[in-house]
Parts: C-alpha cells; sequence; structure tokens
C-alpha cells in the first residue's frame, strides 16, 4: 500500500484516468460514425495512433523538469507565430479554412500550437514581478500577445479558434487579479461588437449600457469618453468584419438565429445534430445502432460533431456520464490551478483549464443547439491528431505540476 | 508572490460557478431533448432515414363479354426528375433524348413548383429502352435524374373503341385537392370513358415498401426486413359487354366516315360495340402525349374526341315513325285495318311532301315505305303530348343513365315547347314534320338504339351499360353489376305489328332491302336526318334475328345522304358478325356469384 501511495503522491489519477475515458468514448463515436462511411474508415486506425503518440507526449511533458516551461514560453510563443504565418504562406485549405500545415501524409493545425504558446506566453509577462495588470501598459501588452496570433488564426479563416484565444486571454486577466473596471475596459468594445453583429438596436441597447457603466465606475471624462469612443469603433469594425467574413461562416451566424431558415443549407448539422441526440432518450439506441449516425446524417460527425453519436447511441446516461467526467477533471485542474502558489505555473494552469473548458461549452453549445455552429472540437473525444495532442500535452503540464506541486508551495 | 488579488479564493468561486454553471445547462439541456422531447426528436429521426416507396397497384384489366382481353397492362419505363436534386442546365440533352419538345421540362417543373421540391416528377413516360441504356451510362452526371418502371395501358386486340375505354392522365391539382388521400401528384387517374367512370374499382390501392435511406437518399437496406411493406392491391378487372368482333368490324365499317354506331343486347341493355368516329389512337395516351398531338387533336374539325354516339343530337328521320305507330296503336287510335292514302304529300296549312305517291297504306306498309303521308297525318291523331309521352317512355329527351361519362340528352318538343316559342298560336303545322321525325326533334344514337332494343325486345329492357360487372379477386367469379329496368308498358300487340313491319323494311319490300341474309332475318328502319348545314344524316335502326332478338342497332353517317343507301350495310357487318361470334368457339362465361345495385 505503500508503494501505491507514493504513485499517488506523483501522478495524479484524477488528471489522467478522466482523460483516458474521454479518449475511449472518442473512439467509440469515431468508429460508430465512420464504419459505414467509406471514405473516413480509415479515421478510427488514425486517431488510435495519434492516442498512442499523444499519450507519450503527455508523459514525456508530465516527466520534464518544470523550470523548462518558463524558459521556454517567450520561443516557443515566436515559433508559434513562425508557424501561422507559414500555414498563412503554405498551408492547405481544407472546408473553407487554410489552417493545415501537410508533411507527408500528416496534417498539422498550428493554431493548436498557438493556444498553448500564447497562454505560457502571456503567464510569463504577466508573472513578472513588477507587473501590474490594472495598468494601461500591461493590459495592452498582454492583449497584444494574445491578439497577434488571433489576427493570423482569423486571417485562415477560423473564428472558432479565434474565440477560445479570446476567452482564454480573458480568464487569464480576471485569474491574475484585473479589477472589474479594468476588465469592463477590456469587455466593452467586444460587448459592443458582437451585439453590432445582431443589428442597430442591439448596437445601440449595448452602447447605452456601456455608458451606464461608465457612469456608475464615475471615472473622469476624458478617460470615459476614450473607452465609449473605442467602444463605438469596435462596433463598426466588427460589422465591417462581419460583412468580410466568407460567406459560409455568415450563414452560419444567421442560421444560428433561426436554423429552420435553411433546414438544407447552414442550419443543416444543427437540426440533424439535434435529432440525433434527442432521438437518443435515456438509454440511447445502442453502439452502431444509432440511425442518424449509421446514416450519416450528420456531415463529418466524428469530428466536431461527435458527441452526437454519445447522444444518440449511448442516450441521456451516456451523456450526462461524459459531461461528469469532464466536470470531474475541469475542478481537479481548478483545484491544482488554486494551489499553485507560482504565479507562471498557475496562470499556465488556469489558461489550459480555460481552454478545455472553452472548447467544452461552445462545442456542446452548438451540438445541442444553444450556440451557434462555430467549427471547434470537443476535447479528447473529437477526431483530429492536433487538438488531441496538443491536449495531451497540456495536460502533460498539468500533471507535472503536481508532481513537483510541492516544490512550489 | 502572490498579489492579493492573485488567484484569490473569490476568483476561485467564480471559475468554479462558470464550470458548474455551464454544465448545468448543458445537462439540462440533454435532460430537455433526451427526456423531455425524446418522442418528437425520435419521430424526426424515423421521417429522416425510413422512406415509404409508393408501390403502384396493377389498374384492372378490360374484358370482352367473351373474356378476350381488350384493354391490358404493360411494363414501360418512366424518366423522373427530382428538383431538389436537379440540375436544370440537363434540360436541353434530357429533353434531346426523351424526344419531348425544348421547354417541356422547364414548364413541367414549373407547373410543379406548388408540391414539395423532393417530390420526383414525372417527365415521361413509356420511354424507349435505348433512353434507359443511355441513362445508366451517363447516370453519374445526371443528378435528380432516374426512372421507375411503371405500368401503361395496352390494347392487345387492336380494338380502339377511345371513346369508351377512354383514358388515364395525370391527375389535376383541383382533382388531388379533393382526394388528396388517395392519389398524390403524377399518380395517373382515369380521365374519360369507363377508365373515369369506374376509376375507383379499376384503380386498386397502392402499396408501400419500408426502406432505410441515408442522407443522400441512397437506400441502405429495408426498413424490418420487409415485414412493415404492404403490398399493393391490384384494381377490380372488369367484364364489359363489348363483343369483341362486332367492335371490331364496327371501327372498321366507320373508317373514313363520320358518325356513331351502337349495338345492344335487347334483353339487358348491354352495349356489344360502340363507335363514334373519328376517333383516335389510345396508345398515344398511355405515355407521353406531345402537344403537337394534343394539338392536332383538339383543332380537328371534325373533333375527335367529341363521343358522338352519347353526345351527338340530330333528328331521327323516319326510324321515329315506330315510335307514332306504336302510340297510335297502344292508344288504340288506328289498327292495321286503319288506311290512308298517300297521294305523294299531305296538305295542313301547306303542302307537306311524301318521297313517292304510296297510294292506301295501312301502318305496315306505311312503315314498310316509310310513307311520310300515313305519318303526318297520324300525329295529329296522336296529339302532341301524348305523342312526348310515348317517347318519354321510350327514353327520348331524357339522359339514359348509362355508366358512360358523357350523355346529352337531346329534344323531344311538346306543346308548351311551341308555345313558349311562338305563342299561343302556335302554327300547328309543325306538328306535320315531327311525325316523320324532322324538326326539333334531336335524340342520340345512344337514344335511337335504345329504342330498337325496346322494340325488339316487346317494351322491356334495361339502362344501356358497357360494364357488366367485375371480378371478385379472391373467388375469381364475375360480379354482376345489376342496372335498372325499363318498361314501356305499351301493348304486345302494337310490338308484334311493328316488328312485322320492320321485317318487311329487309324483307319485304322495305327501303332497306339490299341488306336481306339468306340466314338472319334482320330487321330494320332507314331514317335520314335533314341538315340545314349540308349533305343528310344516314341513319339506321334495326335488330336481329326477328324471332327472339339478341342484338339491336342504331347507326349514324353524317353528311352522306339517305340512310338506307349508307348506314344499313354497316349495321348488317356488325349484326353478322355479332350473330356469328355464337358459332365457334363456346361461351365461357365464368359463374355469376352476386350482384351489385347501380343507380
Amino acid at each position: 500500500m505503500r508503494i501505491d501511495y507514493n504513485i499517488k503522491d506523483k501522478f495524479d489519477f484524477g488528471l489522467f484516468l478522466p482523460a483516458l475515458i474521454l479518449f475511449g468514448f472518442g473512439l467509440l463515436a469515431i468508429y460508430s460514425s465512420t464504419v459505414n462511411n467509406s471514405f473516413a474508415q480509415e479515421n478510427f486506425q488514425r486517431q488510435l495512433v495519434w492516442g498512442a503518440f499523444a499519450f507519450i507526449v503527455f508523459f514525456i511533458t508530465y516527466s520534464l523538469p518544470t523550470n523548462i516551461f518558463k524558459s521556454f514560453a517567450i520561443p516557443g510563443y515566436l515559433i508559434s507565430l513562425l508557424l501561422l504565418l507559414a500555414v498563412l504562406a503554405i498551408g492547405r485549405q481544407i472546408s473553407g479554412s487554410k489552417s493545415w500545415l501537410v508533411i507527408g501524409s500528416m496534417g498539422f493545425q498550428p493554431s493548436e500550437i498557438a493556444k498553448i504558446a500564447t497562454i505560457m506566453a502571456i503567464a510569463a509577462y504577466l508573472s513578472r514581478n513588477n507587473s501590474n495588470i490594472d495598468s494601461f501598459k500591461d493590459i495592452l501588452i498582454t492583449l497584444a500577445i494574445g491578439v497577434t496570433p488571433v489576427l493570423l488564426i482569423l486571417l485562415e479563416p477560423d473564428m472558432g479558434t479565434s474565440i477560445v484565444f479570446m476567452g482564454v486571454i480573458l480568464i487569464m486577466f480576471f485569474w491574475k487579479g484585473i479589477s472589474s473596471f479594468s476588465l469592463f475596459v477590456v469587455l466593452s468594445p467586444a460587448f459592443v461588437a458582437v451585439a453590432a453583429i445582431f443589428g442597430t438596436i442591439y448596437f445601440i441597447v449595448a452602447l447605452a449600457l456601456v455608458i451606464v457603466l461608465l457612469v456608475t465606475f464615475k471615472k473622469d471624462l476624458f478617460f470615459s469618453a476614450s473607452i465609449f469612443a473605442i467602444g463605438l469603433s469596435s462596433g463598426f469594425f466588427a460589422d465591417y468584419v462581419y460583412h468580410a467574413l466568407s460567406p459560409h461562416q455568415q450563414k452560419r451566424i444567421q442560421s444560428f438565429l433561426d436554423p429552420n431558415a435553411d433546414p438544407l443549407g447552414a442550419g443543416y448539422n444543427t437540426i440533424q445534430a439535434k435529432v440525433a441526440i434527442g432521438s437518443g432518450g435515456l438509454t440511447g439506441k445502442g453502439f452502431l445502432a444509432g440511425n442518424q449516425t449509421q446514416l450519416q446524417f450528420i456531415p463529418e460527425q466524428w469530428t466536431d460533431f461527435a458527441f452526437c453519436v454519445i447522444g444518440e447511441e449511448f442516450g441521456f446516461i451516456g451523456s450526462i456520464i461524459v459531461i461528469s467526467i469532464f466536470l470531474i477533471l475541469f475542478l481537479r485542474i481548478l483545484k491544482l490551478t488554486y494551489n499553485t502558489k507560482d504565479e507562471f505555473l498557475s496562470l499556465v494552469s488556469v489558461g489550459i483549464l480555460s481552454v478545455y473548458l472553452i472548447h467544452f461549452i461552445i462545442n456542446l453549445g452548438m451540438v445541442v443547439g444553444i450556440l451557434p455552429v462555430i467549427g471547434i472540437p470537443l476535447p479528447f473525444i473529437s477526431y483530429g491528431g492536433s487538438s488531441l495532442l496538443v491536449n495531451m500535452f497540456m495536460l502533460g503540464i498539468v500533471a507535472n505540476l503536481y508532481r513537483t506541486r510541492k516544490n512550489y508551495t | 508572490m502572490k498579489t492579493e488579488k492573485f488567484g484569490s479564493l473569490k476568483r476561485r468561486a467564480i471559475i468554479y460557478a462558470l464550470i458548474i454553471g455551464s454544465v448545468i445547462v448543458l445537462a439540462g439541456r440533454l435532460f430537455q431533448m433526451q427526456i423531455l422531447q425524446r418522442i418528437e426528436y425520435d419521430m424526426k429521426a424515423t421521417d429522416n432515414s425510413i422512406k415509404s416507396i409508393e408501390l403502384q397497384p396493377l389498374r384492372g384489366v378490360f374484358y370482352d363479354r367473351n373474356y378476350k382481353v381488350l384493354v391490358s397492362n404493360v411494363p414501360a419505363y418512366t424518366i423522373r426528375v427530382t428538383p431538389a436534386y436537379y440540375d436544370t442546365s440537363l434540360n436541353k440533352i434530357l429533353e434531346t433524348v426523351i424526344g419531348t419538345e425544348p421547354g417541356y421540362i422547364k414548364t413541367l417543373l414549373q407547373k410543379n413548383k406548388i408540391y414539395s421540391k423532393f417530390l420526383p416528377v414525372k417527365v415521361r413516360r413509356g420511354v424507349d429502352f435505348r433512353v434507359i441504356a443511355w441513362f445508366e451510362e451517363n447516370s453519374e452526371h445526371l443528378t435528380g435524374v432516374d426512372y421507375i418502371i411503371e405500368m401503361q395501358r395496352f390494347y392487345p386486340e387492336g380494338i380502339i373503341a377511345s371513346h369508351t375505354f377512354g383514358y388515364t392522365k395525370e391527375i389535376s391539382p383541383e382533382q388531388l385537392a379533393k382526394e388528396k388521400e388517395i392519389y398524390k401528384p403524377g399518380d395517373y387517374v382515369g380521365h374519360s370513358g369507363i377508365e373515369k367512370t369506374y376509376e375507383k374499382l379499376i384503380s386498386g390501392t397502392k402499396g408501400y415498401k419500408y426502406v432505410l435511406v441515408d442522407s443522400r437518399q441512397r437506400q441502405i437496406s429495408r426498413y424490418h426486413d420487409g415485414k412493415e411493406d404492404l403490398q399493393p392491391v391490384k384494381g377490380n378487372d372488369l367484364v364489359l359487354s363489348l363483343e369483341a368482333s362486332a367492335q371490331r368490324v364496327a371501327e372498321e365499317e366507320f373508317k373514313g366516315k363520320r358518325g356513331a354506331l351502337v349495338a345492344i343486347e335487347p334483353s339487358s341493355g348491354e352495349i356489344l360495340a360502340m363507335v363514334s368516329s373519328p376517333d383516335y389512337d389510345l396508345n398515344r395516351f398511355s405515355y407521353y402525349t406531345p402537344k403537337t398531338f394534343l394539338d392536332s387533336i383538339y383543332s380537328d374539325p371534325f373533333t375527335p374526341l367529341f363521343n358522338r354516339a352519347t353526345m351527338s343530337i340530330h333528328p331521327p328521320g323516319s326510324t321515329f315513325k315506330m315510335l307514332s305507330a306504336l302510340a297510335a296503336l297502344d292508344m288504340g287510335i288506328i289498327t292495321t285495318s286503319y288506311t290512308s292514302t298517300c297521294g305523294g304529300g299531305f296538305t295542313f296549312g301547306r303542302f307537306f311532301k311524301c318521297h313517292g305517291n304510296h297510294g292506301t297504306v295501312n301502318v305496315v306498309t306505311a312503315i314498310e315505305k316509310s310513307c311520310n303521308s300515313f305519318f303526318y297525318r297520324l300525329i295529329y291523331k296522336i296529339g302532341i303530348d301524348k305523342w312526348k309521352e310515348y317517347a318519354t317512355k321510350f327514353g327520348f329527351g331524357n339522359l339514359t343513365g348509362s355508366d358512360l361519362t358523357e350523355e346529352v340528352p337531346g329534344l323531344i318538343p311538346d306543346e308548351n315547347y311551341y308555345k313558349k316559342r311562338y305563342g299561343e298560336n302556335w302554327p300547328r303545322s309543325i306538328m306535320a314534320s315531327l311525325g316523320i321525325g324532322q324538326g326539333e326533334v334531336s335524340v342520340t344514337p345512344l337514344q335511337l338504339a335504345l329504342y330498337a332494343s325496346l322494340i325488339a325486345n316487346d317494351g322491356k329492357s334495361k339502362t344501356p351499360h358497357v360494364v357488366r360487372g367485375y371480378i371478385d379477386d379472391n373467388t375469381e367469379k364475375l360480379v354482376s353489376l345489376e342496372y335498372k329496368e325499363i318498361n314501356t308498358g305499351v301493348s304486345q300487340s302494337a310490338f308484334d305489328i311493328v316488328k312485322h313491319a320492320m321485317y318487311l323494311v329487309v324483307n319485304g319490300h322495305g327501303t332497306a332491302t339490299h341488306i336481306k341474309l339468306p340466314d338472319i332475318a334482320i330487321c330494320g328502319k332507314t331514317g335520314t336526318a335533314q341538315n340545314p348545314h349540308g349533305k343528310d344524316h344516314a341513319w339506321f335502326i334495326g335488330f336481329a334475328p326477328y324471332e327472339n332478338p339478341k342484338i339491336a342497332i342504331a347507326v349514324l353517317v353524317e353528311n352522306i345522304g339517305f340512310g338506307g343507301t349508307h348506314a344499313a350495310p354497316i349495321a348488317k357487318k356488325v349484326i353478322q358478325a355479332y350473330l356469328n361470334s355464337f358459332k365457334g368457339e363456346g361461351k365461357t362465361f365464368k359463374d355469376e356469384v352476386a350482384v351489385v345495385k347501380v343507380n
């Protein structure tokens, strides 16, 4: 029993087992959705290979000396920016987005690497001894670090990943201890921008709300006016960006507002996904027995819509099990993040948590039809090598943290 | 080195709340979808993947009275287009291959816009196998195009009877709106003739095959191994009263002529042959009907679609003389000993001409020689209203109530009619013309055939009809349809006298002795319908044999002149053909098991 205790002390099964189980559910979903599809039958084996590779990466990361992460933060960030530039230059376009670097037969998405690289860069910057999160300079530089990859990713264009970045930056700001006013300053342009996409009336209402909040915070007039001006211009900018978006992305936003408006077009996936999950009922139709999945009513179901297979074939019970495992994982990382006294590592950890959490919320929200269809995968479950690899790498960092947690308390 | 705010408990609690909150929202949403709305989604999933494929039933076959197949079905290829998947740039090539006029598909798709775009539209029925071969070769370029095998009508005996059989046609939006639960767009329904009258009986019941389809509507497998499938139920076969050889002869005799012929079995009212000429080729209607063909039919001055047998009205001419004779004999106004002198005409206000001087004639010779003078006088003795009463007893002035789709009643004028037209003091001289079947009186060939039947069968017959009954699919036996009996109530002695006179018309010294046959005693009467617009129409009515008549007939040949010369020989040939059909092969009537009342 003593040995057992030692292992538990160094290795957190509360992190590893949830990831392993989720990966297992993912394999079932991928198998089920590709077994009858002659174009995608190899995806199951591919995912197995990627999985093996990813678990190796996990254990390597787990074993690394913890201080290596911080020293590697800035070079890693710069390399990831280079990769993002490379993908724009020589990347391959798959389903409308130029987000793939192809080496041999293996494709890779640099935006996945950029996630963790950016998290580490921001964590490194914010954990300087003399940092002041509420200073204009620190906010601006942090935003610059975060937004640079976002802009490159938006050029691919990959809106989903860009949204994830925004969320991650926000949560890291928050964890660092940003004041509610500074948070408001950061958030208000984004808030106005989103409202502007919905329409003129929302835009005006959002601006009015910004004015009300500015009045409550009681800052000086010039400062308040500049915040308002930034909000106003970001609204127009968003409108401009919206019209500059590719038509398929515009359609996705429209079809979220009313999926039945174009049931065979952009709203098709949402409707079919809901039908798949809803028809699963309490216990599901059984493995390989879901009509929606087996008859391929959801295109490329093994990627972003993999959860539909679980919903349809394993029912409410299966869905709740998967969600609960995610919950366990999230709470585990959060606990670890809180207990880690080193600012850099704690910030990296919260960044990783927010990547998982935002993917989870947006992906499931989209699959059950309460959020627009934004193409981002469900961590550990969806088919995709780069995302699995990076997710396991990030989990390796968290596990590493656990291993050496006593050194930093 | 932690600042006061960094990673505070409060901030942890907020992230904690975010995690828990999102999990609760998602779990709640899943509960709503998978537990509360499960049935609704389940139905949608089923709708998605289980597709019902309609199985068309076989349309009932038409037999003649001796169980010869007159109308049957043959498989034919139908090219369809599903608008949702179809690319209209294929129109041109498709139109060329299937041989329709340019713009045909566009118009057709336009017309079908009111229905779901996932519903295939039948573009062309009965395409050549060559087209199917071409389709199979190029199918990957022809998205949204497919073909199915359908049954179409086939006429194995080469008998046309176009107006009697009628044709099927794609259902009209109006009819579809009324009978949504039975029909779907693109279904063919009886549009005229028997096909229309007996549509419900012969169309059968559709079946359904259930298959699983994937998102591209490709069939993956049978649903529940086909256990839920419903087989189509074949339509009932009809047994017609038509007799193939008589019908064929009648059609041949009318080639190149305009007119109509109706032959009836006097005892039963069963129509043995019926022709309206010119007719049209039903084969052209059984699949794709080119617009040019339709246009040529519609613009034909001789109106081939018009059923002259039941729809054309003409004065009956001298064939009506028997009616006056029967009325007068039945009323007791005259007997055979009553005579009248012809003298080449009759004066009532003005002079009415006879076509000869027949001297002193009684009722028999008056019919035999078709003496006008005798009948000019006779109608004044009968009186116009009494005359009309007798005409009505024989079915004139009313629809016969036959099972043919379209019929007109004709006209028998009475005193009121003339009062309305000319006032209280209407010129009574008009009546003289009525006595010889001219003037306002107008009848259809079908009515005259019924009249001939009633004379032949001593005043008793049934509503004329072409369908004897249908075959019960379980018992394979004929279920007879029962038709209303007609009884004129006219005395037997009157019929005896008139029938004898009609016998003499052919076999004595009458107007149709040229059709006399050594072996068959034909009775008849010629008539000429005056035609103010051109040459007169020729009539002949008759029956045979004299004793125990088996066939009564009415023949009309339009714009040709005297009835005896032109109409009578046609009647003779049809009578011969029909009576000869009894010789040779024995009758093979199936047992009659049930009787169903019509009317």
